[in-house]
């Protein structure tokens, strides 16, 4: 097959429909990928917009511009957008695009699950942006503490706007995070070795499994503060045994961390794009790494640093202080590696490498003054000043927008296929970093002269006139220099010259194919044997055109990539992923209709959609898999493996996998709270505690048991070629989860005293809920399997979906008995 | 299997690190730094030796961790049980330097 017919055969199986069809049903990662890039920077500008009206607002003492009402929602969405809706659906859309290019895959391990993602991400930034419309925008602050945010204080729906339309944008995340972890760690061109891997997918690594325990916390928080407006299950109220701080703890366990996972990404940009411009190899690939795990781990014992002016004793500040300066070596020693790499290269002072150089300045800046604000003394004198707002814009603008420009005008091209216009980005590049330290250098000074952070105005005899007007002058030049780097970016991709392939002299894999990109990336899959394989082999990407790498054959429509061992490298199976549909825009539209539902208060009919989404995810599974077995199938070079279906270690089990250690990470937090609750908070004992609900629990303990006992045994059975053990097996464990779910709500309704008397008591309703609707996905997860068994989609060789089954009702199991020590310990103990 | 060996040590810090912070809230809230013992308060020692057995434990690790696969995965597994055994000891280190519960 000559490489043109090649290229054609594959851009049928994995491109997608031109117009408003493909938008509706692509799934491919390319595509998706650039949705999410377009859409963060579209909410980057409204962001962008509002930040100017904030300036504008603080500009002049005494200023009339705008009220406090409207203030508050302007830095609330502000803060907000840039979060939740810029900074981490940027870096999902570039590691949905360059991911799979990088490792020499044609797409990610989930892609319908990418478009899914990118659909919630879609609506829920849009819930945000028109309740910004309507002006009922959040308006507590992007952290909503409580109890600003509780009830009695914002009465209106403007928190549940954030609560609802945040955790919608939270599913993209997770989602993503899931995705991200699997491809990279199963979805590798043969023979890249975790030691092969490129620096950037490294970082993204980190980033994503550091996403599924960090996101967790902040969805248990809304969650626990939506339940707490809408049914006055009083978690965060102190005149009911509830605290405030319970908010902070959950919502910094998320927010700090939060700081890294939007970091490390620009700093993957960083340590690929830097060498390039270097013209040499990173220095210290295993200390980056090394680092990267450092950060990962100790980003997550920082979070009380935002709480130290809350009356914390000195023992827990002395832990939280000392973790806080000693994460500031990890990052250090990336940056002397950086440096490092500059020193033992040639570096070329081209577009990306200012930008990097930009990067350097302004993140070693925030760096220190986030070293200072580390030491608790001065934390306390500059606690929610503005030195704390120039300090996190440092850290945020210098530590990932100067690095996703820098990579923005490095992998344009890539992108565009075309090469950009010269200096419109060097222009746009000394309007951002002038515009940026007039900004936000001199908002240290107004924050050291004890301005405020949030205040609408101040009168003029503080003596904040001057600085403030500069920072709002600064300001508005940033604001220049973005508008320049879009025009050039819309010039580049409708009026350049088409650009040379891999223009930089990249050396890895995304520079070998053709730019633009095709929908399948590579024409057949690279062996890898070099962590720069295109600097070690110059004729790789002719090679790959001419079909002599693995899966060149177009076959049957599939869409196939490989599969590889985690961490040798070696090949495992062929993943055949499914194509286009328009279910991931269905299942997000009921999603949407769910939290919609639950923002205006129809509560019932919020479980419209609730099965609704239950019965789609179903269909979403049902489509997968086969009836009859394939066997091991040619992938090329004389070699065969079998399709994932009939492998162990598929990509669906990974995914399973991740997805409950999320879990886990919320019922562990869930458990914390409950504990911070016991232990912290006000107004304990409880008026009242658990009467009886022992015989329940003790059934809700021996079905859970016999459920997880029975889902193995389907698993066996089913291994051992006896469907008919397996149909009943899995039927019985159905039942076994109906039973969990029945006596649970049994020893809530009879034995906890109602959730609206005291936080104990909506904190033991919580977990029964939490283990009644485990114990629900584990009764669907089983009623699934034995359906299949049915159908006759299962086998001995098929048996993808009973392993993924008793993944889930083993962990309900676990978590139900938690739940039960936890709820029936008070009851036991009296 | 090679990212969990490459962590060991970074991940016995964040389990030591949640268990010190959680003993103090516990012991706090349980006035066990009223409970005197052996020329001290109960909750000093069982913070400190808590704070000890950790460190013991993560210097256990690095030697655990030089029998790691050669090459990159053991020297990830060396250089990061060498930064949770530092961990340790720095973010431990306020069990013997600040006052208990005030």
């Amino acid at each position: 097959m000559t490489a043109l017919r090649r290229h054609r055969a594959l851009t049928a199986i994995w491109g997608w429909p031109e117009g408003w069809r493909g938008l509706i049903v692509s799934v491919n990662h390319s595509d998706i990928g650039k949705r999410f890039i377009l859409t963060a920077f579209a909410f980057f500008a409204i962001g962008g917009g509002l930040a100017m009206l904030i300036r504008a607002q603080l500009a002049t003492p005494g200023s009339a511009f705008v009220g406090p009402e409207i203030y508050n929602q302007l830095f609330t969405m502000h803060g907000s957008i840039m979060m939740f809706l810029f900074a981490i659906p940027l870096f999902e859309g570039l590691a949905l695009y360059l991911l799979p290019k990088m490792l020499g895959s044609r797409d990610m391990a989930f892609p319908r699950l990418s478009a899914y993602g990118w659909w919630c991400y879609l609506f829920g930034g849009m819930i945000l942006i028109a309740a910004l419309a309507l002006g009922v925008a959040p308006d507590g602050g992007w952290f909503m503490y409580t109890p600003l945010s509780s009830k009695a204080f914002t009465p209106g729906i403007n928190a549940d706007v954030w609560l609802l339309g945040i955790t919608f944008v939270e599913i993209s995340a997770i989602a993503a995070a899931v995705e991200i972890a699997v491809t990279i760690l199963k979805l590798r061109a043969p023979g890249m070795r975790l030691d092969r891997m490129p620096l950037f997918a490294w970082y993204l690594l980190v980033t994503a499994l550091m996403m599924i325990v960090a996101f967790p916390p902040l969805i248990l928080a809304s969650v626990l503060l939506e339940v707490e407006r809408a049914f006055d299950w009083p978690f965060f109220d102190p005149g009911r045994g509830g605290s405030p701080l319970l908010w902070q703890h959950l919502f910094w366990l998320f927010g700090h961390p939060e700081v890294y996972i939007i970091f490390l990404p620009a700093a993957g940009v960083v340590s690929t794009v830097l060498p390039v411009m270097a013209r040499t190899e990173i220095l210290g690939y295993g200390w980056i790494i090394a680092a990267l795990l450092a950060l990962g781990f100790l980003s997550f014992g920082l979070w009380v640093h935002h709480m130290f002016t809350t009356g914390i004793p000195h023992m827990a500040l002395g832990f939280f202080s000392a973790a806080s300066a000693l994460v500031a070596i990890p990052t250090g020693l990336q940056i002397f590696a950086w440096i490092g790499t500059l020193w033992n290269g040639r570096p070329e002072m081209k577009l990306p490498m200012l930008y990097l150089v930009g990067f350097f300045l302004v993140f070693v800046l925030g760096g220190l003054t986030g070293v200072m604000l580390a030491m608790v003394p001065f934390d306390m004198q500059a606690h929610d000043t503005h030195f704390v707002v120039a300090h996190l814009h440092y850290v945020l603008v210098g530590g990932f927008i100067f690095p996703m420009l820098a990579g923005a005008y490095y992998w344009l091209p890539h992108f565009t296929g075309r090469r950009r216009i010269p200096l419109l980005g060097e222009a746009a590049f000394w309007l951002i970093l002038v515009g940026f330290n007039l900004t936000f250098f001199l908002m240290h000074l107004t924050g050291l002269l004890g301005m405020p952070r949030r205040i609408h105005t101040y009168p003029a005899e503080t003596g904040w006139t001057w600085l403030n007007l500069l920072s709002s002058a600064g300001s508005f030049v940033m604001a220049f220099g973005f508008a320049l780097f879009a025009i050039d970016a819309a010039l580049q991709v409708f009026l350049s010259r088409r650009s040379r392939r891999n223009p930089w002299g990249g050396g890895t894999l995304e520079w070998a194919m053709p730019i633009p990109a095709p929908a399948y990336n590579f024409a057949s899959l690279p062996q890898v044997e070099d962590r720069e394989p295109l600097a070690a082999d110059a004729a790789l990407a002719l090679k790959l055109a001419r079909g002599e790498g693995y899966l060149a054959e177009a076959r049957h429509g599939w869409r196939e990539t490989m599969a590889v061992d985690t961490t040798t490298g070696a090949i495992d199976h062929v993943v055949l992923l499914p194509g286009n549909t328009r279910l991931p825009l269905l299942t997000a539209a009921v999603t949407g209709g769910f939290f919609l539902c639950l923002l205006f208060g129809f509560y019932w009919l919020s479980l419209v959609p609730l099965a609704g989404v239950m019965a789609l995810a179903w269909h979403w599974a049902w489509m997968l898999g086969w009836r009859e077995d394939i066997g091991p199938v040619p992938i090329g070079n004389g070699q065969a493996a079998p399709v994932h279906h009939e492998a162990p270690g598929a990509p669906g089990w990974w995914g399973s996998v991740f997805l409950l250690v999320a879990d886990g990470t919320m019922l562990a937090s869930l458990l914390f709270g409950y504990a911070f609750l016991w232990v912290v908070a006000p107004n304990w004992p409880p008026p009242a505690l658990i009467e009886g609900g022992v015989v329940s629990g003790l059934v809700a303990a021996a079905a859970a048991m016999a459920g997880a006992a029975l889902a193995r045994r389907t698993l066996t059975a089913i291994m051992a070629g006896s469907p008919r053990t397996g149909r009943f097996a899995s039927a019985v464990a159905a039942g076994a989860q109906a039973v969990v779910i029945l006596a649970l709500l049994s020893l809530g309704v009879t034995a906890l005293p109602p959730p609206q008397s005291h936080a104990y008591a909506a904190a033991s309703w919580a977990l029964i809920t939490y283990g009644a609707v485990h114990a629900l996905i584990a009764l669907l997860c089983i009623a699934f399997v034995r359906t299949r068994i049915a159908s006759g989609h299962v086998s001995s060789t098929r048996s993808l979906e009973p392993s993924v089954a008793r993944l889930f009702n083993d962990y309900s199991g676990t978590a139900v008995l938690i739940v039960l020590v936890c709820v029936l310990a008070p009851a036991v103990v009296r | 299997m090679f990212l969990a060996r490459a962590s060991a040590g970074l991940i016995l810090w964040a389990a030591g690190f949640s268990l010190l912070y959680g003993l103090h809230g516990l012991g706090c809230a349980s006035d066990w730094n009223e409970v005197q013992v052996a020329g001290g308060t109960l909750f000093r020692w069982l913070l400190v030796s808590t704070w000890m057995l950790l460190c013991l434990g993560a210097a256990a690790v690095i030697r655990l961790a030089r029998a790691a696969p050669s090459g990159l995965e053991r020297r990830l597994s060396v250089t990061s049980a060498a930064a949770g055994l530092a961990a340790i000891l720095i973010t431990g280190a306020p069990v013997v330097l600040t006052s208990a519960c005030v």
